[in-house]
């Protein structure tokens, strides 16, 4: 079988070697790679297609592999790969405004709040919101890190997954 | 093996409790006389060479609620220090209440045990927060044994684990559930929708959480553990105030519906990685392995060549705590052969 994967990869010299090198040594054939050095993303990455063939098993050993090596892959076939991050604030969410936590959250790059659900608790101080965000493979960390920024900055208790 | 216990509460006698119980036992398997020479506790010990019966100095300690009062080898006053001067023996278990602003006075005690040339058990996890290099270089250095399984977890196996079982993987992260008083309140108010106040005056009134909860309740004791799986699991040289702690006594019934909306449920999770140390109230998935209920302890290594491995185990008790320490004394025996 076949699969198309776009990784994004930093703009320095060896990246792709560096990701396409294990591949063979994993047993699967490099069909095609298409690599246009001048089409940047937003953050400054090189977006590269490949296309790979073999069994299953060695596929899931190469996207298994090239996640480990820390290469970003953000399409599979065609489809853009999302990681769903979910988080709960409490606090005094009137006071220190949730919105402004969405607005601070949406314009960080490749990272969208999808849902926001608050619940006033009978000490307005102590109420608690929900936030899931839907970011772009592999940006879980980053969201992550400034959810923990903004909690301590409006005095939210911030409870993230494990 | 000559065996010298200071601190005579909940783990001091689940020591001697567990003793009574297995000492034919562990003769017969392990070819180790465990023979009980001296006992303190806050007000006293008892002292006798030719060893102190288990079953009687419980008894003593129910009645009087003085070591002291043990008939004939009881002396008044004596303390721990005094003990280790003047008693012969080959091992301390260091038992008495974790300390976190210095240690004291468990960090004097085994420091002069390891010092005098004696093997050191402990489930004490002030000193161990606060100076782990210090007694781990000193027991090197005096070419004597430090175990303290039951320091993390209770009775749920992990630092001996990691070090043996696990031998030859490395440990890359290890999450868990490190406090049984906390998971309780969080399960409790997951199950009954009720408030975190009411949920803790209920955990207390079945001695679930102490008077003064604290430690518990405020991340400090998890935060205690997370500091001993760094440096004796992860080789880090870190002490307790390199962990960001938060508890749980702003949990409201809210935020507790809001996670369960979306399956999760939250629980104080300690975190022990490269990136991070760290005890907080996380969102843990109900279908994973975090999801114990009661005073369950449970942590998962991530590891290199074994994936993921989850243990988990009573976090407290009596008989519970004294069977790690227990089973750090036959790793003990056995070295010496
Ligand atoms: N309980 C558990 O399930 C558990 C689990 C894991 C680890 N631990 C740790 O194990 C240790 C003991 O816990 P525990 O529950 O047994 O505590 P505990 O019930 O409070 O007992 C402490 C004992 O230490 C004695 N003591 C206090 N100060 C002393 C001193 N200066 N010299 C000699 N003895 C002294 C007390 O004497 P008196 O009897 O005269 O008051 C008491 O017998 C603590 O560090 C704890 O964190 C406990």
């Amino acid at each position: 079988m076949r699969l198309k994967l776009v990784l994004e990869l930093l703009d320095v010299p060896g990246q792709l070697l560096d990701a396409l090198n294990p591949i063979g040594r994993l047993g699967a054939n490099i069909v095609a790679v298409i690599h246009q050095r001048d089409v940047k993303t937003e953050r400054g990455t090189i977006p590269v297609q490949i296309t790979i063939e073999g069994d299953e098993e060695t596929l899931n050993k190469v996207l298994k592999m090239l996640e480990t090596k820390g290469i970003q892959i953000i399409q599979v076939d065609g489809i853009l790969r999302k990681e769903k991050i979910t988080t709960i604030l409490i606090g005094n969410i009137i006071d220190q405004d949730v919105k402004d936590t969405v607005n601070i959250l949406n314009q960080l790059d490749g990272v969208r709040v999808a849902d926001l659900d608050l619940k006033m608790s009978d000490h307005p101080e102590h109420s608690a919101s929900k936030i899931i965000i839907e970011a772009d493979y592999g940006r879980k960390k980053l969201v992550t890190s400034k959810i923990k920024e903004i909690g301590s900055n409006k005095g939210f208790l911030v409870i993230n997954e494990v | 093996m000559r065996i010298c216990i200071i601190g005579f509460g909940s783990v001091g006698q689940g020591v001697a409790q567990v003793f009574n119980m297995k000492r034919d036992r562990i003769k017969q398997d392990y070819d180790l006389d465990l023979q009980l020479v001296a006992v303190a506790d806050s007000k006293g010990a008892v002292i006798s060479e030719e060893g102190i019966n288990p079953a009687l100095l419980l008894e003593t300690k129910q009645n009087t609620g003085r070591v002291s009062d043990y008939p004939e080898y009881g002396v008044n006053g004596v303390t721990g220090m005094d003990l280790l001067d003047t008693v012969e023996y080959d091992c301390l278990v260091e038992v008495t209440p974790t300390n976190i602003c210095d240690g004291e006075p468990a960090r004097s005690h085994m420091l002069k045990a390891m010092n005098t040339g004696r093997n050191v058990v402990t489930s004490n996890k002030g000193p161990l927060a606060l100076g782990f290099t210090e007694l781990r270089d000193t027991a090197q250095d005096n070419n004597v044994m430090f175990k303290y399984e039951a320091s993390v977890g209770g009775a749920m196996p992990i630092i001996n684990f990691a070090q043996e079982t696990l031998s030859g993987c490395e440990i890359e992260s290890i999450y868990g559930i490190l406090n049984g008083t906390t998971n309780y309140i969080l399960s409790r108010m997951a199950k009954e929708g009720s408030s975190y106040n009411q949920t803790l005056n209920e955990a207390q009134e079945m001695n679930i959480a102490e008077t003064n909860p604290t430690q518990d309740v405020e991340g400090e004791d998890a935060a205690c553990k997370v500091v001993i799986l760094a440096n004796s699991i992860m080789n880090m040289n870190v002490t307790y105030n390199d962990v960001m702690v938060k508890g749980i006594s702003q949990i409201t019934p809210e935020s507790i519906q809001l996670a369960k909306k979306e399956g999760y449920l939250i629980k104080l999770i300690g975190e022990v990685s490269h990136d991070s140390l760290e005890v907080s109230p996380r969102l843990v998935n109900e279908g994973s392995p975090f999801a114990v209920e009661g005073t369950l302890n449970v942590a998962t290594l991530k590891t290199d060549l074994a994936d993921d491995v989850t243990v988990v185990g009573k976090g407290a008790g009596s008989i519970e705590t004294a069977s790690a320490i227990l089973s750090d004394i036959i790793s003990i025996s056995k070295s010496m052969i």
